[in-house]
């Protein structure tokens, strides 16, 4: 076929290739016009491979003759000329080939590219009809969520439980048989039931508001009735007042104090509920009628209310104006000299203020005397302070030793040890006073009253010590706690002071009132004679120059009250100084001796002197008596007496002066000295009457 | 002043008895343990306190050092009398003698571990015992007081061999003679009698009051105090203080010193005595007042010289009266410090 197809072109590449090289392009594009759609057509029928096995001939072809040729000219013969032409034309031939070859080769190649680009728009088309497609899904899936995420409103509704559903509901909501399968439908039926129970409920309220507004009005009229009624029972109760004065029921007058007490500032008002609480539980305790007239324990308000309540209405005025006084203060001071001490006068008066009401206490012993307190409060100071005063049912013959036994700035103090009453127990009122120029609120408490700490504890304040700025706020349990010892210690000390009032009263008349219950601590006869009792002052006692020891172990306080008594017996003359403590008689009053006898004779330079001392202050506890040992003073001046007449009866007689012994020996003694200290027998002992050592 | 800085202001009923308590104390007797490193002292009230020598003298001493370690009730009444052995402290005051173990002292378990009396003819006040004194030789303890007897023990079995019988009045003080075992004894009579324990008889009698010298009518007869080296004896007490020679019986040298003594002791070539006054005194043997060193107390009743050799840094003397006070005094010039109940 191959062969074929070469003789058939065979002519025409002859003919083109015959053309002479001029016109060569004009010619050969006539031509190829006309053949062109031939060569086109050509192509489809032709086969490439066989074309391919034609051109590889064609170039081994040309090859040959080119070698021919070549061999021919190097060889170079006369016939070779010929030859080579005829080489010549046959490798033209095949060049003609070569081209035609060329030629469809380029054809095929525009075919195959239209081809492929025809292919290709045809798979982009595909392409897109494939992304539309995949989008579609999308947004169809997107739409599926959504419809999946929808929420109801009905689940937000809190249903009965399935269970009670199915039994409560009526057959015709609840639908058994067909809910029981379909979840859907038995939410639709519990949702129905639901809807019916709320509507019931709805029926209820409006029922139950209807009823309250029928109550309201009812109330309504019943409090028109009752206010209709107060001025009725007023009117009554102005009418029953007579009756119960006569029947002494205070029920009124009760009622006032406690109107009254809501003005009292806290610590008092403090006081005045624990005291009230205290009186009358003690009446109660005592007979079991209510609280009667004559109870020991009375309290009652005294002062101005009105004055308490126009103070309640401006509480910061005060305080206010004092810090801006001192910020101005401090500016002027250079300034306004003169003025400055008025100022400050008045400063520390606004300092010192009480408050207007104040609670008065009136504690009545068994004897009938009555301690009246009269407890204030400063305000400022945040301290409380109290006055005492003692009344007597009987007329007291007042001894002149006696006077600070009573007297209003003594009777209490030391009630608690070491509580004298003239220091502030608020530790922050010290910086209070520094700024107005208050060097110790000593010198004011006559005038203001005693700030003795156990009136702070009644009152409920309670001050800590080294904590200046602590803020301190009445506390009734601390009130309470201290109310039933505080009482009673007041009752013990008001006694004793008055029992002491009266043991001065025969002391001082030279009479050492022993009582009869005492009687058995003495010896029937008693030579020694009390001849003066009296006061001396805290400075002359601490000069004395027996009194020493006492000073230096700090027994002597200025608290305390100073006697001087006098013992003799013929030239012999015995001083005690005495220190009588202000919590006689749980505190034995304090001996120290000085005997004038041949000498002078004091503890310091004679054992026996020391020996009578401790026989009076240390074994004290023999002579108190009965309880309460309100004797005690005077018992301990009764042996005193005794001890001075063992004393010189038992002194030895010097051989070397002539005439009988001055004090003969009445007392039955056993034995005259013992020990190495030469004691003589103080100690007396009761039935028999002898003496003997202890 | 000084006790009003280290004691609080007493204020309670408890505290104000206390602070009188202390007030109206008086020291009768110490006795120093065996060791020489603590000092017993007994009181009128029946106490006895066990005080540091060694922790109040060491030099990190303290305000409690110089408290008493520990403080027991041993009798009712004052403890007047005290002496050690090498194992025990006895004790006597009135009328009865106990024993304590010195080691359980120092524990503190302050148990007695026997008590004796002496075989009394009176009863209607039992007679105290005033003073005690051992007798290393034949391990014994004579006491001796207000019966008026010595009464001689036997420390082994406790029991009571003899009684010595001459005096007209209480007694107040024995002295041992080391030597031969003679005993000395002083009391209220006013006589000192010496006696021989071998034969149990008086073989000398001085009745001081009635020597001219020393006799003082105003202050008594009574002899408050004795001690005695080889020939020689001190005694003193109503009468002077006086230097006898016991083999003549005659006063050698009288002491001018007013105020009775209650106490006094040879020491070296000295003489110490104390009593009524704050001081102790020291004597040269020929009567001259060598010092007078003041302690804290108003009147002194007894000293103690610690000797023993096993404590030297506690060689002191110690000096205790009429007050809450044991004075301590390093050497004899100056009080150093004051051990207190």
């Amino acid at each position: 076929m191959s062969s074929e197809s070469s003789k058939k072109r065979k002519p025409k590449v002859i003919r083109s290739d015959g053309a002479p090289s001029e016109g060569k392009r004009n010619r050969s594009e006539t031509e190829q016009e006309g053949k062109y759609y031939s060569e086109e057509a050509e192509v489809d029928l032709r086969d490439p491979g066989r074309d391919y096995e034609l051109y590889k001939y064609t170039c081994q072809e040309l090859q040959r003759l080119m070698a021919e040729i070549q061999d021919l000219k190097s060889r170079g013969g006369k016939d070779a000329a010929v030859e080579i032409e005829e080489r010549r034309i046959r490798s033209c031939v095949h060049f003609m080939t070569l081209k035609k070859l060329n030629r469809l080769a380029h054809i095929r190649l525009k075919k195959g590219r239209d081809q492929t680009h025809e292919a290709k728009q045809k798979v982009d088309a595909y392409h897109l009809q494939l992304q539309n497609l995949l989008y579609e899904v999308m947004h169809l899936q997107k739409e599926i969520t959504k419809c999946l995420e929808f929420k109801s409103k009905h689940e937000e509704i809190d249903l009965v439980s399935l269970e009670e559903f199915y039994k409560e509901a009526p057959p015709d909501i609840s639908k058994a048989e067909v809910t029981m399968g379909d979840p859907h439908q038995q939410t639709l039926a519990r949702l129905d039931w639901e809807l019916e129970q709320r509507k019931r409920l709805a029926e209820k309220y409006r029922e139950s508001l209807s009823n309250k507004e029928k109550i309201l009005k009812e109330i309504e009229v019943k409090k028109e009735y009752l206010s209709s009624l107060q001025p009725r029972l007023n009117s009554i109760m102005q009418a029953s007042l007579p009756v119960q004065e006569y029947l002494f029921m205070p029920f009124d007058q009760a009622h006032k104090q406690y109107e009254t007490a809501r003005h009292l500032p806290p610590p008092l008002y403090v006081l005045f509920v624990q005291a009230t609480a205290y009186g009358q539980a003690c009446a109660h305790m005592k007979s079991s009628q209510p609280p009667r007239q004559d109870k020991t324990l009375s309290v009652a308000i005294e002062g101005s209310v009105d004055e308490a309540k126009a103070l309640f209405k401006p509480p910061e005025d005060s305080q206010d104006d004092e810090s801006d006084s001192d910020a101005e203060e401090e500016q002027t001071t250079k300034r306004r000299r003169p003025t400055l001490g008025v100022q400050l006068d008045d400063k520390r008066k606004e300092m010192l203020k009480r408050h207007p009401l104040s609670v008065m206490l009136d504690l009545k012993c068994k004897d009938d005397s009555v301690l009246h307190l009269t407890f204030y409060y400063l305000m400022n100071l945040n301290i409380m302070t109290v006055k005492a005063k003692v009344t007597t049912a009987t007329e007291l013959i007042t001894p002149i030793s006696a006077g600070d036994l009573l007297s209003p700035d003594s009777v209490l103090s030391c009630l608690y040890p070491g509580d004298h009453g003239k220091k502030t127990p608020n530790p922050a009122n010290q910086y209070q006073f520094d700024k107005v120029g208050i060097l110790t609120l000593r010198d004011y408490v006559l005038d203001l009253g005693h700030p003795y700490l156990w009136v702070q504890k009644l009152g409920g304040l309670h001050f800590p010590k080294e904590q200046p700025q602590h803020t301190v706020i009445a506390d009734h349990s601390l009130s309470a706690s201290h109310m039933e010892t505080t009482m009673k210690l007041l009752k013990t000390r008001v006694q004793s002071r008055l029992a002491l009032h009266k043991q001065f009263a025969s002391l001082e008349h030279g009479i050492v009132p022993v009582t009869s219950d005492c009687q058995y601590l003495f010896p029937a006869k008693v030579v020694s004679r009390l001849v003066k009792w009296v006061t001396i002052a805290h400075e002359d006692y601490m000069e004395l120059h027996f009194t020493k020891d006492i000073v230096e172990t700090g027994l002597a306080g200025d608290t305390n009250l100073y006697y001087m008594a006098l013992v003799e017996r013929g030239t012999a003359k015995l001083q005690a100084a005495v220190v009588l403590n202000p919590g006689y008689s749980s505190i034995p009053p304090i001996f120290q001796l000085c005997l004038n006898w041949k000498g002078e004779k004091t503890n310091n330079n004679d054992d026996n002197i020391r020996a009578m001392e401790s026989e009076v202050n240390v074994c004290y506890k023999e002579l108190c008596g009965p309880r309460p040992s309100h004797q005690l003073l005077t018992n301990q001046l009764q042996r005193l007496c005794v001890l001075l007449d063992v004393y010189l009866e038992t002194e030895s007689h010097d051989d070397s002066v002539e005439g009988p012994k001055e004090f003969p020996q009445e007392k039955m003694c056993l034995r005259l000295f013992r020990g190495p200290s030469r004691m003589k027998p103080f100690k007396y002992n009761h039935p028999q009457g002898f003496f003997s050592h202890r | 002043m000084e006790r009003a800085v280290l004691h609080a202001v007493p204020l309670g009923q408890m505290e104000v008895f206390q602070a009188l308590q202390r007030l109206h104390m008086t020291i009768f007797s110490q006795s120093v343990s065996p060791c020489g490193k603590f000092l017993a002292a007994g009181n009128n009230y029946g106490q006895i306190a066990i005080f540091s020598l060694s922790a109040a003298l060491s030099s990190e001493a303290k305000e409690e050092s110089k408290k008493p370690m520990v403080t027991f009730q041993a009798h009712d009444g004052p403890v007047y009398s005290m002496v050690s052995t090498d194992r025990h402290l006895l004790s006597a005051g009135d009328g009865e003698v106990k024993a304590w173990l010195w080691a359980e002292i120092l524990k503190k378990g302050c148990k007695e571990l026997w008590r004796r009396q002496p075989p009394y003819r009176t009863s209607l006040e039992v007679p105290e015992i005033n003073a005690l004194l051992l007798v290393p030789k034949e391990n014994s303890l004579i006491l001796a007081g207000g019966d008026c007897q010595l009464h001689s023990m036997d420390l082994e079995t406790g029991t009571f061999m003899r009684a010595l019988r001459g005096h007209t009045d209480y007694i107040h003080c024995l002295a041992l003679r080391e030597r031969s075992p003679e005993v000395l004894s002083g009391g209220e009579d006013g006589a000192v009698r010496l006696w021989d324990l071998r034969t149990a008889k008086e073989v000398q009698t001085i009745e001081v009051y009635k020597h001219e010298e020393c006799s003082r009518p105003h202050n008594g007869r009574w002899i408050g105090c004795l001690a005695t080296d080889s020939d020689w004896m001190v005694c003193g007490g109503g009468p002077a203080l006086t230097l006898w020679h016991l083999r003549s019986s005659t006063p050698t040298t009288v002491f001018p010193m007013r105020a009775p003594q209650k106490h006094v002791t040879f020491y070296q070539d000295l003489i110490l005595s104390a009593g009524q006054g704050r001081c102790v005194n020291q004597w040269q043997l020929s009567g001259e007042l060598k010092a007078q060193v003041p302690g804290s107390s108003p009147g002194l009743l007894s000293l103690s010289l610690n000797q023993q050799p096993a404590a030297p840094e506690c060689k002191v003397l110690t000096a205790a009266g009429n007050s809450c006070r044991v004075d301590v005094f390093t050497n004899l010039g100056y009080r150093a410090f004051s051990l207190s109940f």
